[in-house]
């Protein structure tokens, strides 16, 4: 049976009604459009479902969306502020982060989970962490090099 | 990936929980689902009804308890490792719980969860499409074992990370069901059956994972071996501990049998003695005989009992360097 819930994503409040077995990606994509919030491997393994909930990394395809009620769901839409792009985007276009793009929302948004936990995390600790977001074009090297230098920015500006 | 449907059930307390896992036998818990929702995508558990925990207030405590430490069954991975007081005196346990799966799955995923994470086989975990092309297994409700040609009995293989760790560390699990609260040791938890590995009955579900005073004294570490480190599940996984000042030691397994597995043979060899290289060489040959695994994995049975020895050693060297 289905259910009434009501879903905060990216500061807006959405009311809808789904069925229990919807998957909180399932709901981003399909009832509210927000097509950044990518369908990968669907099962937890690639990190490409990523969304921020209460700040921290989630992959939307194994959470429910009934379960996401009361939260603060952040998708790659609400990242940039305004008309800007956040510091993270700016710097995957400035280091060529990314090809394809497909992995990019995920990619981003885990690394603003890391950045939120740790200002200025290790370049291992990123590397660690990063390892559940695939990327099948870039290799790695640039998307950890973008990364690392926000992180060196808010260090320089701290 | 669709889900198959479930009925859905979010309770506010334990009593509630409890009171629905009554009625409903063939509900599954829902924690931070990275391990069930995987295998109802995959068509290998389609329980009629869900019960989600998380709504449950006060079970995602880690709390000090005269020298004791306990750990709310709802508490994430992630905070095991990040909480000073796991951090600091069971770095240990800390490192098993940040072995788990990627990032992601150490921030949804849970301790409860964890430990009451399915068998896994490399037949059973897969999609409905893949296993279409043979008989159904035992475990996904068929007749048959694609690992092992023997009559009803499932060989998966618990790959838990931190079942072995607190099987070195003799923790205790609190359970609540319809029949109050009991607290048993970690390893009765596990049945050895890989259909239904874990011992609860009676509508019960995990509450709290307790860490003795004693066991904290000690030094534990935990080594993982895995295709990719960053994210898989363990092929091998071996934890260690030890009391210097006692000469008393505790070595468990993961991967290599139907449930986390302690090596008893090894511990007994090792009481009181010095961890000098002719024990330590001695202990890791006794390894391999530990436990018997089979091939539910890409790796061969002897490869891992070849690794037991290697981590074992690893585990016990690094243990060595922290003295």
């Amino acid at each position: 049976m289905k259910r009434a819930i009501e879903l905060n994503v990216n500061g807006d409040p959405h009311e809808l009604l789904v069925a229990p077995n919807q998957t909180l990606l399932e709901v981003l994509r399909e009832k509210l459009g927000l097509m950044g919030t990518k369908r990968g491997c669907d099962l937890g393994a690639c990190g490409a479902c990523t969304v921020l909930i209460d700040g921290e990394a989630y992959l939307s395809c194994l959470m429910l969306a009934v379960d996401a009620t009361g939260k603060e769901i952040m998708t790659i839409e609400g990242l940039a502020a305004g008309g800007d792009l956040h510091p993270l985007q700016k710097a995957f276009i400035d280091h060529g982060g990314l090809q394809c793009g497909f992995c990019t929302p995920g990619m981003i948004l885990t690394a603003e989970a890391i950045l939120n936990e740790d200002e200025h995390p290790s370049e291992d600790v990123v590397k660690k962490k990063m390892a559940g977001n695939l990327c099948r074009c870039t290799g790695y090297k640039k998307i950890v090099e973008a990364i690392m230098s926000v992180a060196e920015q808010s260090t320089a500006d701290a | 990936m669709r889900l198959p449907k479930f009925e859905y059930f979010e309770p506010k307390d334990i009593k509630e929980a409890v009171s629905i896992l009554k009625n409903e036998p063939e509900a599954r818990i829902l924690a931070g689902g990275t391990d069930l929702l995987v295998n109802m995508k995959h068509r290998v558990e389609c329980p009629p009804v869900v019960v989600n925990i998380k709504r449950i207030a006060d079970l995602d405590y880690i709390r000090q308890d005269n020298g004791d430490i306990r750990i709310g069954a709802l508490v994430p991975l992630k905070r095991l490792y990040m909480t000073a007081a796991v951090k600091d005196s069971l770095p240990g346990l800390a490192r098993a719980a940040s072995a788990v799966g990627s990032y992601h799955h150490q921030v949804m995923g849970t301790v409860g969860g964890n430990i009451c994470q399915q068998n896994r086989c490399k037949f059973f975990n897969q999609s409905q499409w893949w296993r279409s092309s043979r008989p159904t297994c035992f475990k996904a409700g068929g007749e048959i074992c694609h690992v092992v040609n023997k009559k009803e009995i499932c060989y998966s293989t618990y790959c838990g990370d931190l079942a072995p760790a607190l099987l070195a560390l003799n923790a205790g699990i609190k359970l609540a069901g319809d029949g109050g609260e009991r607290e048993i040791p970690i390893e009765k938890l596990f049945t050895g059956n890989g259909k239904a590995p874990l011992s609860l009955t009676g509508a019960e579900m995990v509450t709290e994972i307790m860490i003795p005073g004693a066991s904290i004294k000690g030094v534990l570490n935990y080594m993982k071996f895995a295709n990719r480190d960053s994210i898989d599940f363990p092929i091998v996984g071996t934890a260690f501990w030890a009391s210097a000042a006692e000469k008393q030691y505790r070595v468990a397994f993961t991967a290599v049998d139907r449930r986390p597995v302690r090596g008893k043979n090894i511990e007994f060899f090792l009481q009181g003695r010095e961890l000098n290289e002719d024990n330590i060489k001695a202990a890791c040959d006794l390894a391999a005989a530990e436990a018997s695994p089979v091939k539910t994995s890409v790796y061969s049975p002897s490869h891992k009992r070849k690794m037991m020895g290697l981590l074992l050693r690893g585990a016990v060297e690094k243990t060595l360097n922290m003295k």
